[in-house]
């Protein structure tokens, strides 16, 4: 178990390297950086200056090397709209939105689990039916639309729901409802066929056959196995809510990373950008290393590979 | 025999499966019964309902299955209308069963010793390294090399022949007076299966278990058994002790099936190698008069006309046919 960490620590690693290098070249994607920067208006002698001053002279590896050597140390650059320290912007946004996406997260698998072990054990019944009703709403709903829905019916009709910002507790009610339900459906689904397969296994046959009891069977026998393909997905959508929660941020009036994201593309503010993606990819990478930490410990044949 | 020697006592055991075409009638009324330390064989071709009467008698049939019998009684107690919660205490208890597949029979996430102690915590009160020892106890009986470190392992670390001996010492961790085996070695290689075969015949014989044996291979019938039913479609054609039936079989079915069986110097082409041609009946609805006429070579008008009672022989042979192998002339010899 320990070595399996180990390894899958040094690819990881190697993987946030790989991605450190791809989201530094975003800088060079749309063109030269300092012609940019300089505006229509510049002269050629604006862009030599701020090409200077941001070292956009100095050979590639050496930029890259600075940058990277400045992300290690928390200097992420300046901001080019706000004119202030990337880090000192970004860092809070993160926060919001990890603690929203976490709470959302552990929402959507409070419901999403045990609502897929109800519907598997109990397929075609009215739980299953209820369980897949649930699911296909929440497919098929957007989430724009759910949220406005919400604050429709908890803060005009009856106010007791606040509907932007997040500055209280209530205030995360409506946004992590609908994030979570975003993310519960797939879960559940998840969840509700691993379990069918699973109880069809020979394995949940022989438990049974020992007289181990229905409630063991299910949650030590047959649950385990079934949420090894959960785990990975839920830790997929917790990624994908930090990145795509621009609508909902943008509904909530909520100061996320995803809304700065989506504002700081509109501006051009590429050091911003870079720090986000990169944030992103790192976030994305350390929940995957988790997820599969998770289900080496679920399931000890992972472990070998 | 006395009472309290019967282990268990079967009559009319039948399982209807309702189908989108019809009812399927997979076991059809069959009778028999096993005393204490006694091995009896089920023997047929696939299809027979032969699984199906072992899961019957644990009480694990599929959800929309019907078990229905006149009598199922396991130690002089009715087992046919015993609560859930109650057969549970039973099964892996005083009756246990290991299967055909060893390779997925074990849970893949859990240790062996997990699986084992969990079985023997679930039906008696005792602590995890007391159930460790029954385990490791159990091991040597089962030669098993380097027991205590198999309780730290995986199924997946272990080769088939030993999962299906962890499967044996999971259903002999509480000490069952019944073990249902359903084909337990026909997916290992030869010397595998014999050398488990032995084993179980040696447990059987400490621990004075009764055993009912499901196989289609009459070579290990002949090895294990002390009583021989033969199944085909769902029904008990022939039963008896096992040299009266391999010696004199009766019923036409029986002796197609020892005829197939390849004998070493006489069968050297597989061209020669008999077979029963044609195929098992569907089992949807009823069957009227003899349910192997369509495949018996000897078959009359008379045995499609109506259902064939069980003859039974003073000796405690039986079966089910007008025309048995001793009536149309033939030795009842098989001939070998």
């Amino acid at each position: 178990m320990y070595r399996y960490i180990l390894r899958r620590s040094v690819s990881g690693l190697l993987l946030i390297l790989a991605v450190s290098l791809a989201t530094f070249f975003l800088m060079f994607a749309g063109g030269d950086p300092a012609t940019r920067m300089a505006g229509e208006s510049g002269s050629v002698a604006d862009i030599i200056r701020i090409r200077e001053a941001y070292g956009f002279d100095r050979p590639i590896i050496l930029q890259y090397l600075s940058w990277l050597g400045g992300f290690l140390t928390g200097d992420l650059g300046r901001s080019l709209y706000f004119d202030l320290p990337v880090s000192s912007i970004l860092v809070e946004r993160m926060f919001t939105t990890m603690r929203l996406g976490a709470c959302a997260i552990l929402l959507a698998v409070a419901i999403g689990v045990p609502l897929g072990v109800a519907a598997g054990c109990h397929p075609n019944t009215k739980i299953d039916r209820f369980a897949l009703l649930f699911a296909v709403v929440g497919q098929a709903m957007p989430t724009f639309w759910f949220a406005l829905l919400l604050v429709i019916a908890f803060s005009v009709t009856f106010p007791i729901l606040p509907s932007s910002g997040l500055d209280s507790w209530k205030h995360y009610i409506m946004p992590m409802v609908v994030l979570s339900y975003f993310a519960a459906p797939a879960i559940m689904r998840l969840t509700r066929s691993g379990m069918i397969g699973v109880l069809d296994t020979d394995y949940i046959r022989t438990a049974r056959a020992m007289g181990i009891v229905p409630r063991k069977v299910l949650m030590k026998y047959a649950l385990r196995n079934a949420l090894i393909p959960v785990v990975s997905l839920a830790a997929a959508q917790f990624g994908y809510m930090l990145a795509g929660s621009v609508v909902v941020e943008s509904v909530f009036a909520i100061h996320g990373a995803g809304r700065l994201a989506w504002e700081s593309i509109l501006r051009s503010d590429l050091p911003v950008i870079q720090a986000l993606v990169l944030c992103f990819s790192l976030f994305y990478i350390v929940l995957t290393f988790l997820a599969d930490v998770v289900n080496a410990w679920l399931d000890p044949r992972m472990r070998i590979s | 025999m006395s009472a309290t020697d019967t282990l268990l006592d079967v009559r009319g055991l039948r399982v209807d499966i309702p189908t989108p075409k019809g009812i399927l009638h997979a076991v059809r009324g069959i009778d028999f019964d096993l005393k204490r330390g006694e091995t009896l064989c089920l023997v047929g071709e696939s299809g027979c309902g032969k699984s199906l009467t072992a899961m019957a008698l644990m009480g694990l049939l599929p959800r929309k299955a019907l078990r229905t019998a006149d009598r199922l009684e396991f130690q002089g107690d009715d087992i046919l209308s015993l609560p859930e919660k109650a057969f549970n205490r039973l099964r892996g208890n005083r009756m246990a069963m290991i299967f055909q597949e060893p390779m997925t029979s074990l849970n893949p996430a859990l240790t062996i010793g997990q699986q084992l102690v969990d079985v023997h915590r679930q039906h008696r009160n005792v602590s995890t390294k007391e159930a460790r020892e029954r385990a490791l106890f159990l091991f040597e009986k089962i030669g098993v090399s380097a027991p205590v470190e198999r309780l730290k392992q995986y199924p997946h670390e272990l080769s088939g022949g030993l999962r299906q001996r962890m499967m044996i010492a999971m259903a002999l961790m509480c000490g069952p007076q019944l073990l249902l085996a359903d084909e337990p070695t026909t997916a290992l290689d030869v010397t595998i299966q014999a050398e488990l075969l032995r084993v179980l015949r040696n447990l059987q014989e400490e621990f004075g278990m009764g055993m009912i044996l499901i196989t289609h291979d009459l070579g290990v019938v002949s090895r294990m058994a002390d009583k021989v039913a033969v199944m085909y479609a769902g029904e008990i054609v022939e039963r008896g002790h096992v040299h009266q039936v391999f010696n004199r079989p009766s019923h036409p079915y029986t002796r197609g099936l020892l005829e197939c069986l390849p004998i070493p110097g006489r069968h050297k082409h597989m061209a020669h190698l008999p077979s029963i041609p044609g195929v098992v009946p569907s089992l949807i609805g009823d069957l009227a008069g003899c349910a192997f006429r369509q495949r018996c070579q000897y078959a009359e008008e008379r045995c499609g006309e109506a259902d064939i009672d069980w003859q039974q022989l003073p000796d405690g042979q039986g079966y089910r046919c007008i025309l048995p192998v001793s009536s149309y002339g033939a030795t009842s010899e098989v001939s070998r």
